[in-house]
């Protein structure tokens, strides 16, 4: 979809106009994007709609920092991608963060593990042959800690045991290095020893203060060996403690930034908020409201969120918790909220009727339609070139259908309304960019009388086939005998609302030939009806 | 100009496609929280200002929203709040109706739009999540699409692209589908705040009204959807139906829960070009005539229905 992007956003940008011209030239309202677009960008489907900017890495990467926390892995997917939609994020940008985030864990775990099992062999050689390996245990140690914040946040959670086992199996090897150290000293006294049994007849007394000596050497080298394991195995868990200290500073930056941000998006909807306060203080706001801010204005389901969030009843609207810190909240009716109540205390309010609305005949015909569809207004301008494009005038008698050919004209042939009431226009109207609009304004919109006049029946309706305006007349017999009471008003004011509708459907068709040759007929048409009136 | 008092409150009011002085009206009991509703088709008589019911059909539950056919003059789609979404066919006698029952949302169903080119489909959008898209004579739907965290509030055809249609969310994302592709094409995280409303300009296919919570219409150019061209601010409450006109570019209007319906000119600096404070409760539902120009009409949880000309006084007698 959106990948195919190279041509599209230069193109979109340039040929929106023509691609609508194209389009609309194209069709009668139905079908009209497979083909031109096809011709323009690659895509055959409207590409206008489509995301066409490439992937963005700084945004990947921060949904990745996002996805990577482990308070967000415990969320529901849709929570977080709807998140990410809300930052901006295109799908394909989501997409790749999601594609991005399991895998690093794993690897930082391996690898940890890894310094781990070295930190434990380090250590055991290190207490064997003393001196030189204490330079490799701060190695690892040090390597461990950089190699495990990466991946902190993750590895919060599992530390512990990790250093648990560490420190086990530190203890472990330095008991197994001072048992060692132990033997190899218990040997070298036994063998004194045994010297000292068999020379005993010799030299006692010079053996034994030499055997003691050296046993006693022996024994503090030993205690020395203890020692330094013993010290080795501190330092070891210091640095334990530093890395998970640094870690939990680490962790705690990310908190804080996350905090920033959460500060700031406050205080930008607080001022938002101090903006609009002086409007929104119009003297309508009732306790209810303020208590209940957790009200949203939302839709239909705020008014059923009212602070809590479930109701028992099933017929009854459930809400969702609406989201904290919303604009105020519009002051419901009072009625509204005592329904409300009562729906919460588990009443049913009293005036629901049982009502069967499934259908009696869920196999009734559709019914074929009486009228053929209307070009829009905003068809209209493309409906010039499309032949054959019948709109068919309508009529609203109860029960009657007529189809009366029309050129292009919009009007009911009922028997008042020429100028049906909502077609008047009022001067007080300000219209704004009146000359670029396709299917045309009223340009003599202002000859309206200025005056508002109380209401005045309209004229007889310029009717293009009279024996279908009388037919519908015969019903209704009221309508004659308003007009002739009125007559003289009508009669001064026909002429100007003649013009105006002649004007009306100039622009509603485009097309000045068709609407001069209906014009003489409404005439006659008209001076027929107002001689019958007379009569 | 002339009033008409629903026993429910209004949920919605949608201009028949075919007839100019016909307009059919949603309301739902109780506000909408639970119990019945009811579709009236008014038919504006020429002769008096004024509103009669041509033909009322009875639901079990609240409609939140209504849209006409654009093939069959006579009939008529209504979103209902069990989840349903129920045909009627309006020249029937209402024992005879409804004419289809259709149930596959799994919650409310809140709002209802018939393909203006195509004329054969229609999509749903629901609390569910989900929008689905019909054909009138098929007995299921012909497709989800699911991809919203949130309710759908409402959902648009595009009225040149016969295949593009906007849903907006509480997820506070628009959402640019394509009933060819799989998934939706293209997301605008429009507002901070959940999205009532969305629709197209039908002079420029590429434009996009969406109305929030957060008392703001914004316009989106789905070209250069990262910044919205206009941002119309003016209501004191959600705004809850945005409607662009069907024949003027820039013209737009709304209604919300400030309980007034205004009419704006996004190209202008100063966009409120029009208010108008007769509902004294939320206004929920606002039409703009397709086939007359400047016609009006607006229903709010006051019980009442106003239909007016542009510049006028709604509630001028």
């Amino acid at each position: 979809m959106a990948t195919q992007s190279p041509p599209s956003p230069s193109s979109t940008a340039g040929n929106p106009p023509t691609l609508a011209a194209e389009t609309s030239q194209q069709a009668t309202g139905v079908q009209q994007d497979g083909p031109p677009e096809a011709a323009e960008q690659p895509i055959s489907s409207p590409s206008v709609f489509v995301n066409s900017e490439p992937m963005r890495e700084e945004q990947v990467q921060n949904a990745v920092k996002f996805l990577s926390h482990p308070k967000v892995r415990g969320s529901p997917v849709i929570y977080r991608r709807s998140f990410l939609e809300k930052k901006g994020l295109t799908k394909e940008e989501i997409d790749e963060a999601f594609r991005r985030v399991p895998d690093p864990p794993p690897s930082a775990q391996a690898t940890s593990a890894n310094q781990a099992v070295g930190q434990v062999k380090s250590s055991s050689s290190n207490i064997q042959s003393q001196a030189p390996t204490q330079a490799l245990q701060p190695q690892p140690a040090g390597a461990a800690p950089t190699a495990v914040s990466p991946v902190s946040t993750t590895m919060m959670s599992r530390f512990h045991w990790y250093h648990a086992v560490l420190a086990v199996g530190l203890l472990a090897a330095s008991g197994a290095g001072t048992a060692v150290f132990f033997k190899k000293s218990l040997i070298p006294r036994l063998k004194s020893w045994i010297r000292k049994v068999v020379l005993e007849e010799e030299d006692d007394s010079e053996n034994k203060s030499i055997a003691k000596p050296s046993l006693a050497e022996e024994a503090a080298a030993a205690a020395k060996a203890a020692a330094a394991a013993a010290s080795d195995v501190a330092k070891a868990s210091q640095e334990l403690l530093n890395s998970k200290n640094e870690e939990r500073r680490y962790f705690s930056e990310l908190m804080n930034l996350l905090d920033v941000q959460l500060q700031e998006m406050k205080s930008m909807s607080n001022s938002i908020r101090k903006l609009e306060g002086p409007s929104n203080n119009s003297g309508r706001t009732s306790l209810v409201n303020q208590e209940d801010h957790r009200d949203s204005v939302t839709g239909v389901k705020q008014p059923y969120a009212n602070g809590k969030a479930d109701f028992d009843m099933q017929s009854v609207r459930s809400s969702s918790p609406p989201a904290p810190g919303e604009p105020s909240v519009a002051p419901h009716p009072k009625s509204y909220m005592e329904i409300m109540a009562m729906v919460q205390r588990g009443e049913k309010p009293p005036n629901i009727r049982d009502i069967n609305d499934l259908p009696p005949n869920p196999n009734q015909q559709l019914p074929n339609p009486r009228l053929a569809p209307k070009a829009k207004p905003w068809e209209v301008g493309q409906a010039q070139n499309a032949s054959g494009q019948v709109i068919q005038s309508q009529v609203s008698a109860e029960g009657l259908n007529f189809k009366v050919q029309d050129n292009g004209l919009n009007h009911q042939s009922d028997d008042d309304s020429s100028v049906p009431w909502w077609q008047r226009k009022n001067v007080k109207i300000t219209e704004v960019g009146e000359d670029e609009i396709k299917a045309g304004p009223y340009s003599v919109r202002t000859n309206e009388p200025p005056v508002q006049r109380t209401w005045v029946p309209p004229q007889p309706p310029p009717v293009v086939m009279p024996e279908a305006a009388e037919a519908i007349r015969r019903p209704k017999p009221s309508g004659p005998t308003e007009q002739s009471t009125s007559h003289q008003l009508a009669s001064q004011t026909s002429e100007v609302t003649d013009e105006l509708q002649r004007i009306t459907k100039i622009s509603e068709a485009g097309g000045i030939e068709e609407i001069k040759g209906n014009g003489s007929v409404q005439n006659s048409s008209e001076i027929q009806e107002e001689q019958e009136t007379h009569a | 100009m002339p009033v008409f008092k629903t026993p429910f409150n209004g949920y919605s009011v949608k201009f028949s496609p075919f007839y100019e002085s016909r307009l059919a009206v949603a309301t739902a009991q109780n506000f909408g929280i639970l119990g019945n509703g009811r579709v009236h088709v008014l038919d504006l008589s020429p002769a008096a200002p004024a509103l009669t019911e041509l033909v009322a059909f009875d639901t079990a539950d609240g409609v939140y929203d209504l849209a006409w056919s654009e093939s069959h003059d006579s009939l008529l789609i209504a979103a209902v709040a069990d989840g349903s979404v129920k045909i009627y066919d309006t020249a029937l006698p209402p024992t005879a109706n409804p004419i289809r029952s259709l149930h596959e949302h799994t919650r409310e169903v809140h709002s209802a739009d018939y393909n203006p080119t195509r004329r054969d489909s229609f999509i749903t959008s629901s609390w569910d999540d989900t929008v689905k898209l019909w054909t009138v004579d098929r007995p299921t739907s012909v497709r989800t699409f699911k991809e919203h965290a949130y309710c759908v509030y409402n959902a648009t055809w595009n009225p040149r692209h016969s295949d593009v249609f906007c849903s907006a969310s509480g997820d506070c994302t628009l959402r640019i589908w394509d009933v060819r592709e799989m998934g939706s094409t293209m997301i605008i995280p429009a507002h901070e705040f959940e999205i009532l409303a969305c629709d197209w300009n039908k002079y420029d296919d590429c434009l996009i009204a969406s109305a929030s919570v957060d008392k703001s219409i914004k316009i989106w150019d789905v070209r250069n959807y990262r910044v919205p061209i206009a941002v119309l601010n003016g209501h004191g409450y959600a705004v809850r139906k945005v409607k662009f006109s069907p024949h003027r570019r820039n013209l737009l209007a709304s209604c919300s829960y400030d309980m007034t319906v205004c009419l704006w000119d996004f190209m202008v600096e100063d966009a409120l070009v029009g208010r108008y404070d007769h509902h004294t409760e939320f206004a929920v539902g606002v039409d703009m005539s397709v086939l007359v120009e400047g016609l009006l009409a607006s229903t709010g949880w006051d019980e009442l229905v106003y239909v007016w000309q542009q510049g006028m006084d709604p509630r001028a007698v």
